[in-house]
């Protein structure tokens, strides 16, 4: 238990002090540690993030503290899991904020920094990307092997490799172009596609 | 004391009501932090803001903590920190718990596969967004695609991947500096 503890407060630490963006852009380090130290697999995580966007707060900080409730829980060891996850994200976060912050504001608006986040920017979204197709193939919308597929969704094979899954797609077409063009907000997005997907995928 | 319990109410009561995280706290801060408690005015609450986007972690939890740290130092950043945090971690340990009651439920299985390409949705939005901030000449596509070509066809975790767009970000800073000096400061 002890260890699975220490292995919790690693990885969030590591996330927390490593990640730039936060929110929906710390998911794809989320998914790789927790893939590595083979704790959850990729398509329970989109499940937890979903959790995640509909609390309040941040829904950087959501995702871990759910995800570390759900490591602990599933391994038998109740809710221990939450206080790794707390501390991991707490802990660097106060750090830096109090020993970087006071001189990092001064140096800021240095070339130097601005030439780092220069390369960061789009090398991010490349890896939030990967994520969000990541979680695509894991949660039976593309590319999907036998175990992930949706078997009430309308699948679109070729030569028995699974490619898509139309229904999936429709929510995902209609969800990003109602971010692109409205400023919706994300909870009822969320909340929408849930009731959307009873009908869509239960009759 | 009393100013500690203060900033942490006031982050309490912060992350209690604002859904979304980062951005979407902007308005909500301003509106305790800056009108009502006038602890720090709204340019400073904007510079704290673009810094707590380029520092590591949760942006709005970044932030809250900034802006303790400002107000009263040390153990304002621990309130405002802690005062953020709380309503997150309580109100996610009881929301997970109820899902694992339910999760094999039929109707929930169904709302769950109609939520997923949602937050894949979103997820593809917040890349999107970064991506229009980010992209905007002929060398940054190239960063772009060499970030999501390393993760998806070579596996390499982000984090390698990010410190070498870092490292290449430097490294054409130094060039375009290099240039600018070579043709005496005159072109940008």
């Amino acid at each position: 238990m002890m260890q699975m503890m220490n292995t919790l407060f690693l990885m969030f630490a590591k996330l927390s002090a490593f990640s730039f963006g936060g929110g929906y852009v710390m998911i794809p380090i989320m998914l790789r540690e927790l893939e590595s130290n083979r704790l959850l697999d990729p398509a329970k995580v989109t499940d937890i993030v979903a959790i995640a966007g509909m609390s309040p707060g941040s829904v950087a900080v959501n995702a871990a503290v759910g995800l570390g409730y759900y490591v602990s829980k599933i391994n038998g060891m109740g809710a221990w899991g939450v206080l790794p996850a707390f501390l991991g994200i707490a802990l660097p976060c106060a750090t830096i904020v109090i020993v970087v912050a006071s001189f990092f504001f001064k140096i800021y608006k240095h070339p130097r920094v601005q030439s780092a986040l220069y390369g960061l920017r789009p090398a991010i979204a490349g890896i939030v990307l990967y994520a969000a197709v990541k979680l695509a193939k894991s949660g039976g919308m593309l590319l999907s092997g036998a175990d992930t597929v949706i078997p009430s969704g309308w699948n679109i094979s070729y030569r028995l490799h699974h490619i898509i899954e139309l229904k999936s797609l429709a929510v995902f077409a209609v969800a990003f172009l109602l971010l692109m063009k409205t400023k919706l907000h994300p909870i009822f997005l969320i909340i929408t596609s849930g009731v959307v997907g009873i009908f869509l995928f239960g009759f | 004391m009393e100013k500690f319990f203060e900033i942490f109410l006031t982050f309490f009561k912060l992350g209690t009501f604002s859904f979304g995280g980062g951005y979407a706290m902007i308005p909500l801060i301003e509106r305790e932090v800056c009108r009502n408690k006038k602890w720090i005015d709204k340019e400073d609450l904007y510079d704290v803001f673009a810094v707590s986007e380029a520092l590591p972690g949760a942006i709005a939890l970044n932030a809250s903590t900034f802006v303790g740290y400002r107000v009263a130092g040390i153990p304002g950043a621990v309130a405002a920190l802690l005062g953020n945090l709380l309503p997150s971690v309580l109100i996610v340990w009881v929301l997970v718990a109820a899902f694992l009651q339910v999760k094999d439920n039929a109707y929930v299985q169904n709302a769950m596969n109609g939520i997923r390409p949602a937050i894949i949705a979103l997820i593809t939005f917040a890349a999107y967004k970064i991506g229009k901030s980010g992209i905007k000449d002929r060398i940054t596509p190239f960063i772009f695609v060499g970030a999501f070509a390393a993760c998806y066809f070579f596996h390499l975790p982000p984090m390698p991947v990010i410190i070498c767009a870092a490292l290449t970000g430097l490294a054409v800073g130094a060039v375009k500096a290099h240039k600018a000096h070579k043709s005496g400061g005159e072109q940008k």
